[in-house]
């Protein structure tokens, strides 16, 4: 039972990690139509932002973290003007290229600056984390589980309940409406991209800690994340949470009672059965709605 | 990190250039040596330590007044840290018919994409690719200067048995090739001891979160730990999380749980583990008087030293023969025996591997103490 106990908690924990990168996705999504297979490089170049300022520079650790999701927020702005702004008028597929070709320049420019060796970074707290019984429970993972369920409300409230959210989602949804009713698409456009670099930017500094930081970090928790985006229904924010969630828990389950080398197969045959059988996932919102 | 990554690849480049040119203003006077390294790409960190060693090899050779009366003189060429990049390189060698010997990859899979072009040119390669089969593919020309993986799951287990006296056995292994290679011949020599292992666990590269595998490994029983890692994060990871959930049991590994990046992220959940290293400054006095010549030159510590052996043997070979002709020369590397090198004491057998046994070490608070050597005569 303990065992049980300890691997669900890992599950959220990896889970909750699998939510903040689908997060990022979902926003932009949401508020600008694209899909962007840059999100996890955002995830790496914050935790190497990270390692910059408090590795190399020596400044106070959640002094590091700002300045490194604020630099992410920035980034977020070149990155919509040089991948996606060129390409606006030409559909989803051309943006979508552009992000993935973005994706293998970045990789390659941090290289190039970091070579190939991973860089061990410290967590947000001294101890490893708290015993209770016979459950082990990581502070780091912690963390991440608390902040995940944070930004999620944040989130929540700013899509639902702000004039703000409510623009984001209109330009989203049909451009030209937005703009004919004086909203400022184009702005819009670039908060999204801002706040999405700088939440995958946040993302990657909450998991560097137990991955440490490499250029390849956020490959594996990139598809994964797209693949709880899927599951949990595709452009929905709870749907990104309780996906992540429920891969999380059921790959270690699966991992545990079944086989470890199948592990990553558990994640995409849930999202395999899930297309087959309910493709627009836990939150989807129905097709005829949008129409 | 930034300028020494850059100014390692610009001093490098333009070694390898200077070769090339002087190489050509004085054709007549100079042992060649093609040399296949990465100058570039993913491994070019590593890559550029083996660079230095062969190149003090080099240099001892010439202040000791070179070969059959000729100044050494080494033609690198950049395998990109890929396999075609590697097959590029070595035919650029090939081409240069005053070559008269190689020093080849560290990789063996760099080594089997090269082995075909290395059977054609028919001059001895001195390589570093630890996998068995390279030596018996019927390819003459192949000379190994660091002991092969049926060495490492032989001294693995000998280690466990008769130092550690322990039985039960876990085995922690990547499902890739050299995971599974290492899991084979651990098997394989439990069994011929009569034991059976307690836990086999495969796990595939690149995972975020170990604890199924910790928790098997817990419930196991097992009194000792055995693993094959592939990627230090990976190996990191299993560390702290081993810790986190409390096993404090022995843990024996390949040789990626010593490596200066693995310590560097696990830290402290490494303190007390084995390894077999097949390169430890304190196993002998070669390696000691190697590692203090390579850090008066270049402020730091080598972590490997096959490529100084490599040079060092082929240099002997061309001497014992006394001639260029390679048939003469793999002769005289094969009859080589108790030649002391710097990865222990070479005694080349009909294959060309030169190195029969590894040394095990301990990591103690971060300080890689070497335990001791265990060799093998069959």
């Amino acid at each position: 039972m303990s065992d049980f106990l300890q691997l669900v908690f890992q599950g959220l924990g990896i889970g909750a990690v699998y939510a903040l990168v689908s997060l990022g996705f979902v926003l932009l999504i949401r508020a600008a139509s694209v899909v962007n297979f840059g999100q996890g490089e955002f995830s790496m170049l914050g935790a190497y932002l990270l390692v910059v300022f408090f590795n190399i520079l020596g400044i106070n650790y959640y002094v590091s973290i700002v300045l490194s999701v604020v630099i992410m927020a920035g980034f977020g702005l070149i990155f919509a003007y040089t991948t996606y702004w060129p390409l606006r008028f030409r559909g989803g597929l051309p943006v979508i290229i552009s992000t993935i070709g973005a994706s293998i320049f970045l990789q390659n420019m941090v290289l190039w600056i970091y070579g190939p060796s991973s860089v061990q970074i410290d967590g947000l707290f001294d101890s490893d984390g708290i015993q209770v019984g016979e459950v082990f429970l990581a502070s780091q993972y912690l963390a991440i589980i608390v902040l995940a369920a944070l930004l999620v409300l944040m989130q929540y409230l700013i899509f639902e309940k702000t004039l703000l959210g409510k623009k984001l989602q209109a330009t989203s949804q049909d451009k030209e409406m937005a703009s004919l009713l004086g909203i400022p698409v184009v702005t819009m456009i670039m908060i999204t991209f801002a706040y999405s670099s700088a939440l995958g930017g946040f993302a990657g500094i909450l998991v560097a800690p137990i991955l440490f930081v490499s250029v390849n970090m956020a490959g594996i928790i990139t598809l994964k994340a797209f693949a709880a985006n899927i599951i949990g229904g595709y452009g929905s924010i709870p749907g990104a949470i309780l996906g992540g969630l429920a891969l999380g828990v059921a790959e270690t389950l699966g991992a545990a009672y079944i086989s470890v080398p199948y592990k990553d197969a558990f994640a995409f045959l849930m999202l395999l059965a899930f297309l087959m059988v309910r493709p627009q996932g836990l939150f989807g919102e129905k097709i005829s709605e949008k129409a | 990190m930034l300028i020494t990554r850059r100014s390692a690849l610009l001093s490098a480049a333009a070694t390898s250039t200077f070769a090339i040119v002087s190489g050509r203003a004085r054709a007549a006077d100079t042992m060649k040596i093609g040399v296949v390294s990465p100058l570039t790409g993913p491994v070019a960190e590593p890559g550029r330590i083996q660079l230095n060693s062969v190149r003090l090899a080099a240099e001892k050779i010439n202040a000791a007044g070179g070969v059959l009366g000729q100044q050494v003189e080494l033609i690198v060429e950049d395998d990109q840290s890929t396999n075609p990049g590697a097959v590029l390189a070595f035919s650029r060698l090939a081409e240069r018919k005053e070559i008269v010997g190689f020093v080849g990859s560290i990789r063996s899979t760099q080594m089997n994409a090269m082995a075909p072009d290395m059977l054609k040119v028919g001059k001895p390669v001195m390589f570093g690719g630890t996998d068995p089969t390279l030596t018996k593919l019927g390819n003459p020309w192949l000379f190994r200067c660091r002991p092969n993986d049926s060495y490492s799951g032989r001294v693995i287990v000998s280690f466990i048995t008769d130092s550690l006296k322990l039985k039960k056995v876990a085995l922690v292994h990547s499902t890739d090739a050299f995971g599974t290679g290492g899991k084979n011949a651990i098997l394989a020599n439990l069994e011929k001891k009569g034991m059976q292992p307690v836990l086999v666990q495969g796990y595939t590269n690149n995972q975020p979160d170990f604890s199924p595998v910790v928790l098997a490994v817990k419930s196991s029983g097992a009194d000792v730990i055995v693993s094959y890692f592939t990627n230090e994060p990976d190996c990191a990871v299993f560390a702290r999380q081993l810790r986190q959930l409390g096993v404090r049991t022995p843990w024996v590994g390949s040789p990626s749980i010593q490596s200066p990046v693995t310590r560097g992220l696990a830290k402290n959940a490494l303190y007390g583990t084995y390894a077999v290293a097949d390169f430890v400054e304190d196993s002998n006095p070669t390696a000691k008087a190697f590692a203090d010549t390579y850090r008066a030159k270049h402020k730091e510590s080598p972590d490997s030293g096959w490529t100084y052996d490599a040079l060092t043997i082929l240099a002997k070979g061309i001497n014992d023969a006394k001639s260029t002709e390679p048939e003469k020369i793999r002769a005289a590397i094969l009859a080589i025996k108790k030649f002391a090198g710097t990865e222990g004491e070479y005694n080349f057998d009909q294959f060309g591997d030169g190195l029969h046994g590894y040394n095990v070490v301990i990591n103690n608070n971060d300080k890689i103490d070497y335990k001791e050597h265990i060799e093998f005569t069959d």
